[in-house]
């Protein structure tokens, strides 16, 4: 390839990668630059590692790291594991498999924070989940579900508005199996089980590394749930970051961002590279 | 000779003491005139948006000038106007935000308030912050506890620390605070830890044997920690109260009498200051160096730091005045009651004490 038709091919690309470039570019520039002492709003700017050093020695900067990675990792995981069976269920049409694939991605066009709300007004001491079982004879009093300290209602939150995001990839990569390859395994004596393990998965596995990537990286992010409806005894990096940058620790808040970009990318490799590992071998 | 030199010096006296005030009068008119001509003016506030677009509406019918008041966040205002500083022109007008932030925020981005009229009762002090010549005080407010007199008596309202933590004994799950998402819960905590430790919460210094010596109060809340709930904000520890769910909870006097009015708190819910104290100060307006209606600003601000509309203030939302003529008799709590007022700790100080409480408190928990 000439250097003319190099340049020539850079420039149809610049578009798009040039967005890339200087938008996402610049700011993962600042947040890095920032988290070393450089682009300081308030105070001197200048190299320093010492935000590093005692950013991550800090217990707060330790627990919002495991706790961000327990969401991100558990939201992924349930998330997708709920949409398959759902994907398989739904992979050939019958009377009403519309509209009800259409109910099961509805949680799709609710905005987090309104979800979030609606959520707190079904679980809090006086919502609706709370009458009801008082009424049912199920609870004496009303309890306190809010904010509970595993962050259950916030994986469930999380499910939810995730789970179709998944089901939506899942489905059109279920339904491009042909009946052929599936009818070939159950001849050959596969189960349910070991058909989904030994030709579905693998087969769909694109969809399902694309499906556990971003609602990692969403879910690792979160800072709406958490802050609504997540554990009080517990904080997120999003909310971390936000509590640095309120008391103008920018410099801090950078390496809560960056701790937080790089695990969003070291997550992504790791989910992409197990789940190919994982059913690469089935696939031969 | 000598009644027409009399005469004569009472004159150049008289000329001579009206002459600041003459002239200043006349300056005004010229800002006022000129503020016309610009004939708006941008108000960055960071809540009650809605109602402040309509409580502006009087000073728009008296001076012809359009206020307009964009949603916003607290800090991400603040984070505006110091990240356009470096344009000639640029969209603030009029920032507000918390006397609390002041020391943070480089005074030269903002212009001197010195070409507003005297007025003696105008605030440029809060909670020990000083706005020097750059911020004045418009928005006067105090945290303590509101509760549910349907639940317990005004006679047996919690005053000191000893007082909370028996509370806690023999009503688990009935009191409740905030550690983010709004500083009633901070002010809380950090008056028991004030309280309960021999620490001056009025110095700066952020040294760890500071710090150290919090930790009678730090135990305090460990021992009990079973008994008080942790909330998410101070909306969430407002609604639950009058939800219900608490008996207590720590909250700000404006907050709570805002949403009274609105209808949206049960009225009932009322407000106290512990005897052990608990924290106030204020919100402040400046002006920023680059403001595009620099004399529209000034205008409003005259009107919105002014004793009438500092009464309307209290009347409305519930706010301690922050002009000394204005009228307070509105307010959730009394002028005695009001003396418990403490002023906040100072940063880096406060900071410091936030992060240590979350550490060795909130994620014990």
């Amino acid at each position: 390839m000439t250097l003319g038709r190099a340049a020539y091919i850079l420039m149809l690309l610049s578009p798009g990668i040039g967005l890339i470039v200087v938008f996402i570019g610049a700011v993962v520039y600042i947040a890095v630059a920032q988290s070393f002492g450089y682009y300081n709003l308030i105070g001197e700017s200048g190299f320093s590692w010492s935000f590093w050093i005692e950013g991550i020695d800090r217990k707060s900067y330790l627990r919002a790291v495991r706790y961000s990675l327990y969401v991100g990792l558990t939201s992924a995981f349930l998330s997708v594991a709920l949409a398959y069976p759902l994907a398989l269920w739904l992979r050939k049409p019958f009377p009403g498999s519309m509209t009800i694939s259409a109910i099961l991605k509805a949680p799709l066009l609710v905005h987090g924070i309104v979800a979030a709300f609606l959520f707190l007004n079904v679980i809090s001491y006086h919502g609706i989940l709370n009458q009801m079982m008082v009424w049912l004879g199920i609870f004496d009093e009303p309890r306190r579900l809010q904010n509970d300290e595993h962050a259950i209602g916030l994986i469930f939150l999380q499910v939810w508005k995730n789970m179709p995001f998944a089901l939506l990839l899942l489905t059109g990569a279920v339904q491009a199996i042909s009946d052929d390859v599936l009818n070939a395994a159950q001849d050959l004596g596969a189960g349910a089980w070991q058909r989904f393990l030994t030709v579905i998965a693998p087969l769909t596995v694109s969809a399902m590394q694309a499906s556990l990537i971003i609602i990692f990286i969403g879910a690792l992010a979160d800072f709406t749930f958490q802050t609504t409806i997540g554990p009080t005894n517990e904080r997120s990096l999003a909310q971390y970051m936000t509590f640095m940058k309120d008391r103008g620790r920018w410099n801090d808040a950078a390496v809560v961002g960056v701790t937080l970009m790089a695990l969003s990318l070291a997550g992504s490799v790791l989910l992409a590279v197990v789940s190919r590992l994982a059913f690469r071998g089935r696939r031969k | 000779m000598l009644n027409r030199l009399m005469s004569a010096t009472a004159a150049l006296a008289l000329t001579l003491s009206l002459a600041p005030a003459q002239a200043q009068t006349m300056d005004w008119d010229a800002v006022v005139a000129a503020a016309q001509e610009e004939g708006e003016v941008t108000w960055f506030v960071w809540y009650f948006e809605d109602r402040f677009r309509e409580f502006t509406k009087a000073f728009t019918e008296e001076y012809g000038i359009e206020v307009r008041i964009p949603d916003g966040d607290h800090i991400a205002n603040i984070d505006k106007m110091i990240a356009e500083a470096g344009r000639e022109t640029g969209d603030i007008d009029v920032l507000a935000y918390g006397f609390d932030q002041l020391p943070n925020i480089n005074p030269e981005l903002f212009i001197a308030l010195d070409g507003l009229p005297a007025d003696e009762g105008r605030v440029a002090t809060v909670a020990g912050i000083e706005g020097g010549a750059v911020a004045v005080a418009y928005w006067g407010n105090q945290t303590g506890i509101a509760y549910d007199p349907a639940k317990i008596a005004d006679e047996d309202l919690p005053q000191t620390p000893e007082d909370f933590a028996a509370f806690w004994t023999s009503n688990p799950g009935q009191f409740g605070f905030n550690y983010e998402n709004g500083g009633s819960g901070p002010s809380f905590y950090m008056s028991v830890l004030r309280a309960v430790s021999d620490v001056d919460f009025s110095e700066s210094d952020d040294s760890a044997e500071r710090i150290a010596a919090l930790q009678g109060g730090i135990d305090f809340f460990n021992e009990h920690a079973d008994d008080y709930v942790i909330t998410a904000s101070n909306a969430d520890s407002i609604t639950r109260l009058s939800d219900g769910e608490f008996t207590m909870v720590a909250a700000w006097e404006d907050h709570l009498a805002g949403l009274q009015v609105n209808g949206e708190v049960r009225d009932e819910i009322r407000f106290y200051i512990p005897e052990m104290g608990m924290f106030g100060g204020g919100n402040a307006v400046s002006i920023p160096a680059n403001a595009p209606n620099a004399n529209a600003a000034l205008v409003f601000v005259d009107w919105l730091t002014s004793p009438e509309v500092q009464s309307r203030f209290n009347v409305e939302f519930g706010t301690a005045p922050m002009n000394l003529a204005a009228d307070d008799s509105a307010a959730l709590v009394s002028m005695e009651m009001r003396e418990r007022q403490t002023a906040w700790p100072m940063r880096p100080f406060r900071d410091a004490v936030e992060a240590h409480f979350i550490d060795a408190v909130i994620l014990e928990r």
